[in-house]
């Protein structure tokens, strides 16, 4: 193509990119600083004993426990049931949330993310207050006579999941509900002309189209529940160990870093794989998608 | 040439004034606790040494000290452990051994001594219970706590092998002076765990902060609960439905140590000797039950004579109590906390 454009101005265009390259200098210092130099130095310390000697012994340590095993399980039940909850939730929300005029939308969505503003601290001992035996729930359902006996809200994974639901809805909802934005009315009104019922416009049109939006809202809510740490340990009561509790745990009670590097490696490990896992089912989908339609 | 007469008259009056004052940092557990070691110990100590003394507060020392001493970036002087950590601490070198030429030697009883971390003040690991559920009837011993025929509700315990096992071993008739002799054994630790896990059905919390077992006692949560004496006359005194008893306590020690390579290590120990004085360790009792280690705190008056029943090491207290035994947990503590944590995964 250089043989149309003037060399000068191609030479001009490679200067401006190169600046406007540079320009994220800056940030891509400050990430490989915060991000990736913690990284290098947690797998070093994987493979350090407590005495500084290089050792594979904290993997066979970590991953022959049994304990590790069923803090996996624990991390994935939460992080999936978080999922499927936020999907059944979120999914419908956005959904109405896009059917309204924008201005009524953009109020409800103020209300949506109202929790977004609050320390998760905060959040996670309001819902003790909510749940506990004597909380406001149980208050209500006993004294309404609805129970006879107040129910385990809290201090169990009922609790637990419950708390993590409440903060990752709203992370949850921004893409889908971007996503349902963006779809064309005219297509969910041609498909009703063609006499669609309100099913197979959901199933053939909102879902396709918002796909998506509910892949990043999904990764996003896998990410963040891998990981979640205060609202198992305060609404768990001791009874819901995720892996990142066993990190607390080979950290303060045990000191030995070396097990908790390996058990953060493991949860990275589990990331990248959740990742590629949803980018693999994406892509599939939209291939159907793209087979179904030629057909 | 003014300039020059002005710095020669600062430089004058800088000298006339005492040194710059001394700095120390000191980190405690924050809260009620920390509150009170600042108002009783360190507060006046730092007066009377003319020390500007810094608070950090943190609620997991040890992991703080191990970061710091690991990294090199030693930001304390003096750090508030609790004695079994103090002693892990100190079999991973992390503290400084303490100067017994500034700190009085005789201030600790001979079976407390430690030469890194020194043991102020005690409390005891104790059953209480909402009095509501129980009025009058509360179960008197550990046994009495395991019998959920005979006292059903809800028990909240430490999500932690410490004071666990060994109030365990007590609730299924070992002797207070055997605890450690059987839990040294494989099958006594087995027993132990196998007495908590049967238990666990009945366990509604198993908490993980002094703080938190305080907020189960009052709100009614859980009507029997393992807690720190302390915690437990708070919520007393604070009018909340409850009671406890320091029968079958496991008495443990706090202790304060230097961090390896503290930057102001001379002035630290100056601090924890002036700050353990037995007058003050004595006024910490104003403010939370946690008791002197210092034989002398006691004498002279120096506590009142109706406050002794609120403290674990008072002597009509202490007769069937576990002093918990820092070398045994040094030496054991990861192989009883790996047991309890695949018996609450079970």
């Amino acid at each position: 193509m250089t043989v149309t454009v003037d060399p000068a101005l191609a030479a001009d265009a490679r200067r401006e990119r190169r600046f406007f390259l540079s320009l994220s200098l800056p940030a891509l210092f400050i990430v490989g600083l915060a991000a990736i130099l913690p990284i290098l130095w947690i797998i070093r310390q994987s493979f350090l004993t407590t005495g500084g000697e290089y050792t594979v012994g904290n993997y066979a340590k970590v991953l022959s426990s049994g304990l590790t095993w069923s803090a996996l399980v624990t991390t994935l039940e939460l992080s999936l049931g978080t999922l499927a909850i936020c999907i059944l939730l979120g999914t419908p929300l956005a959904l109405a949330l896009a059917s309204v005029r924008p201005r009524v939308a953009n109020v409800l969505m103020a209300f949506v993310m109202l929790p977004l503003w609050t320390a998760i601290l905060v959040r996670t001992y309001g819902w003790l207050v909510l749940l506990r035996r004597d909380g406001l729930i149980n208050a209500a359902l006993t004294g309404s006579g609805l129970t006879a006996e107040p129910l385990p809200l809290v201090y169990n994974f009922t609790g637990t999941l419950i708390g993590m639901v409440h903060y990752m809805l709203p992370l949850f909802l921004l893409p889908v509900y971007a996503a349902m934005r963006d779809i064309d009315q005219n297509l969910i009104r041609a498909a009703a002309s063609m006499g669609a019922t309100l099913g197979q416009v959901m199933r053939t049109v909102i879902m396709p189209l918002s796909a998506g939006g509910i892949f990043s809202g999904s990764i996003i809510v896998l990410i963040y529940s891998i990981g979640f740490f205060i609202t198992p340990a305060v609404l768990g009561g001791g009874k819901v160990n995720p892996l990142s509790t066993r990190i607390e745990r080979a950290l303060s009670t045990f000191q030995d870093w070396g097990s908790a590097s390996v058990l953060g490696i493991l949860l990275l490990v589990l990331m990248a794989l959740i990742g590629v896992m949803l980018l693999a089912a994406r892509r599939l989908l939209a291939h159907n998608t793209v087979d179904a339609s030629h057909a | 040439m003014s300039w020059l007469r002005i710095s020669l008259a600062a430089f004058a009056i800088s000298a006339a004034l005492p040194v710059h004052a001394q700095t120390v940092t000191i980190t405690t557990a924050g809260g009620d606790y920390g509150n009170a070691m600042k108002e009783a110990m360190w507060g006046p100590a730092a007066k009377e040494l003319g020390y500007d003394v810094r608070e950090e507060t943190l609620s997991d020392g040890l992991a703080a000290l191990k970061m710091q001493v690991t990294s090199g970036a030693i930001t304390t002087d003096v750090i508030h452990l609790g004695s079994p950590e103090g002693a892990q601490a100190a079999a991973q070198s992390l503290l400084e051994p303490l100067d017994y030429k500034i700190i009085d030697p005789k201030s600790v009883p001979d079976g407390a001594k430690s030469d890194y971390c020194y043991p102020f003040d005690s409390y005891g690991t104790v059953m209480s219970w909402n009095t509501k559920t129980y009025g009058e009837n509360p179960p008197k011993t550990w046994a009495e706590f395991w019998d959920v025929a005979k006292f059903s509700g809800r028990r909240a315990l430490r999500a932690n092998a410490q004071d666990s096992i060994e109030i365990a071993l007590l609730s299924d008739g070992v002797a207070p002076a055997d605890v450690y002799a059987v839990l040294s054994t494989p099958e006594g630790l087995e027993r132990a765990i196998k007495r908590l896990e049967a238990i666990k059905p009945n366990v509604a919390v198993w908490w993980t902060s002094g703080a938190q077992s305080a907020q189960l006692l009052k709100d009614g949560e859980a009507d029997l609960v393992v807690t720190w004496n302390g915690r437990a006359e708070t919520v007393k005194k604070d009018g909340g439905a409850a009671d406890y008893t320091f029968k079958g306590s496991v008495i443990g020690t706090d202790c304060l140590g230097v961090p390896k390579g503290a930057p102001n290590k001379e002035a630290a120990m100056k601090l924890i000797a002036a700050m353990t004085q037995p007058a003050r360790v004595a006024k910490l009792t104003d403010f939370i039950a946690y008791g002197p280690v210092n034989p002398a705190a006691y004498e002279g008056g120096l506590i009142p004579e109706d406050r002794l029943k609120t403290l674990a090491t008072a002597p009509e207290n202490a007769g069937t109590s576990v002093f918990s035994n820092s070398e045994w947990w040094v030496k054991n503590g990861e192989a009883a906390q790996q047991a309890f944590d695949e018996m609450m995964a079970r």
